[in-house]
């Protein structure tokens, strides 16, 4: 199976459509072998994990407060009133409304579709990135990934992790916050998607496509 | 097998897409953005201790409300207005964003109760309560921590019990025909509220329109009284408890910001998670006080020396260059406290649980002393110094928190 690759001489679109082309194989070789598909899974479980605790959705809970029914079951599910109308109610910068909370022991998510679906999107780049830098190394062949591949795929993503829960991520590092602190604050979830998308580019563009598969 | 993968995707995909537009398309306005007295206490509207007239949009008896027609569902206000140390337009150019669109924090529209005795709460855990009218409710401060403002009746009267995290105030207003929500934006780290009528922008310790058609407008405030849900209980057992069926889904057993039982995180750090308007000279920045401000001035008794030492004297600028004198008294069932105007100086003195005043003899509940009271509200002493650089301060300065 080889690769197709742009020319020197071709048009840019040209090389925009072999640099998709070739990213898209190395992409799908890496998750071909066994190694790629574990570091991709892991990776990317790993990821949405540290995404839902970043955007405030997963945690422990707190201590018990009150209650009037004593201890709670081990599994529940609370739903909000109107779902649907919360479904796609915007609370903040790339942050939605939850429309489910479900309680497993002493852990809690909330459930927001479109930040589920924004952290899976993410979590699916990280996880393919990560991938193909871990197989382009193990690789038989030698190749020109650098082995800082991996970690700037990964910076990106736990920045955007956090893109969400601005303020208290500054409470955290005892940094006050300020107008121009929080609006970039505000725009760390599109500049993290759009490293991770140049960061897969790029590692795919680096990887040999004679030495993956 | 194929088709269904498709499918999947197309409505991650669809949900995605939604949430980009979503994004792009709206304008982010970015926040985060009271005791009754017991029902039998005096007063009301910006001059009493809580439990009030209800209702009824006429004065008060110094006849300072002159304007509770709720016309065209404004929000009531009254005449007196709270003194001020900042012009309106400063306070605009201070307003930041707290990290969430407008309305990113819900108010409670339609809040659910039950029966406090129904409720067992751990110790020490706070709730803010309201007596108006004979009616008392409880509104626990990790459910408003969500939400910031609930849009309540009581006593068969429309009020808003706000609550900012960050400045560690709990305030109530009348509402009138119309509601309050958070406005997403924040100045001297408290919450700016917006009332629905108008759009008009309300700081809520200033109780004051900084924005809007009602700019310079006075909110018409009551009482809310920061205590604990058992000593609540205690004083009122009939209350209702307001639960956590908000309409909303949040994590309310886990505050974001850190906890009152015990204190921890943002509540005792002494760091402020935005630049206060100004900074006091001394104290602990989280270190509370009861805070009371009059028409010409602002003063802050130091909770924890009241709570121990029962009663402080101060005073507070009366306008013309000089000052009038001022009582504070503490409530130790509630753990809260109460300040009257004292223009005579007259000797208050703990007489069991409740205050002998002068010559008038014993058996005065903190919230009933026979002087005129002056609303107070409890505050984060950097919030209140912030707002008030000028007030006068009573007491020792302590640790973050209010001693207990």
């Amino acid at each position: 199976m080889a690769a197709e690759t742009a020319g020197p001489t071709d048009s840019p679109a040209a090389r925009a459509v072999g640099l998709l082309r070739r990213t898209g194989f190395a992409v799908r070789a890496a998750l071909g072998r066994r190694d790629g598909r574990v570091t991709a899974g892991v990776v990317a479980v790993a990821y949405a994990l540290a995404y839902g605790v970043g955007v405030g959705h997963l945690g422990l809970r707190g201590p018990a407060r009150g209650s009037a029914t004593g201890p709670g079951p081990v599994v529940e599910v609370a739903v909000a009133s109107d779902p649907l109308a919360l479904l796609t109610r915007r609370v903040g910068p790339f942050q939605y409304e939850p429309v489910a909370l479900v309680t497993v022991g002493p852990v809690e998510y909330l459930f927001a579709p479109v930040n589920a679906a924004i952290g899976l999107g993410l979590a699916a780049l990280v996880g393919a990135t990560l991938a193909v830098s871990v197989v382009a190394r193990r690789g038989p062949a030698a190749c020109r990934l650098g082995a800082g591949a991996g970690a700037a795929a990964g910076v990106p993503g736990i920045l955007s992790g956090f893109a969400c829960c601005g303020p208290t991520l500054l409470l955290a590092i005892g940094v006050q916050a300020s107008a121009g602190l929080l609006a970039v604050l505000g725009w760390f979830l599109p500049l993290s998607a759009a490293g991770l998308v140049a960061t897969l580019l790029w590692v795919g563009s680096r990887v040999d496509p004679d030495a993956v598969g | 097998m194929k088709r269904s993968r498709r499918s999947a995707l197309a409505g991650l995909a669809a949900v995605g897409g939604a949430g980009v537009a979503g994004c792009l398309g709206g304008v982010v306005r970015d926040s985060f953005g009271g005791e009754v007295s017991d029902g039998d206490g005096a007063g009301d509207g910006a001059g009493g201790n809580g439990d009030g007239s209800g209702g009824d949009s006429e004065r008060d008896s110094d006849g300072e409300r002159v304007d509770g027609s709720d016309a065209g569902g404004r929000p009531p206000t009254v005449e007196a207005d709270y003194h001020l140390a900042y012009e309106a337009d400063e306070l605009r150019s201070e307003a930041l964003s707290g990290g969430v669109g407008k309305d990113g924090i819900p108010s409670i529209d339609e809040p659910s109760f039950r029966p406090i005795g129904e409720v067992n709460y751990a110790e020490g855990i706070p709730v803010f309560g309201v007596a108006r009218d004979g009616e008392a409710k409880a509104y626990p401060r990790h459910v408003l921590s969500r939400h910031e403002i609930v849009n309540d009746e009581i006593g068969g009267e429309s009020v808003a019990v706000t609550y900012c995290p960050l400045t560690g105030t709990a305030q109530g207003f009348r509402r009138g025909d119309t509601t309050f929500g958070v406005s997403g934006r924040l100045v001297n780290s408290n919450l700016i509220m917006y009332d629905r009528a108008t759009d008009s922008w309300w700081p809520q310790m200033l109780a004051t329109g900084i924005d809007g058609p009602m700019a310079g407008g006075t909110l018409d405030e009551f009482r809310v009284v920061w205590t604990t849900a058992n000593a609540w209980a205690e004083r009122h057992p009939e209350s209702l408890v307001m639960t956590d069926e908000t309409g909303y889904v949040r994590r309310y057993e886990s505050d974001p910001y850190g906890s009152y039982a015990p204190l921890g995180g943002y509540y005792a750090k002494e760091a402020t998670l935005f630049p206060p308007l100004s900074s006091p000279d001394e104290g602990h920045p989280k270190s509370v006080v009861i805070g009371a401000r009059t028409e010409a001035g602002a003063v802050a008794f130091d909770k924890a020396t009241l709570l121990a030492d029962r009663v402080l004297t101060g005073s507070v600028a009366d306008g013309d260059g000089g000052e009038e004198r001022v009582v504070a008294v503490a409530d130790p069932g509630l753990f809260t406290g109460y300040v009257y105007r004292n223009p005579d100086g007259l000797t208050v003195e703990p007489d069991g649980d409740a205050y002998r005043v002068d010559s008038e003899g014993g058996g005065f509940a903190a919230a009933d002393l026979p002087l005129e009271p002056v609303l107070a509200l409890d505050a984060m002493w950097f919030a209140w110094a912030g707002f008030y650089p000028d007030t006068a301060f009573v007491g020792e300065h302590t640790g973050a928190g209010d001693g207990r």
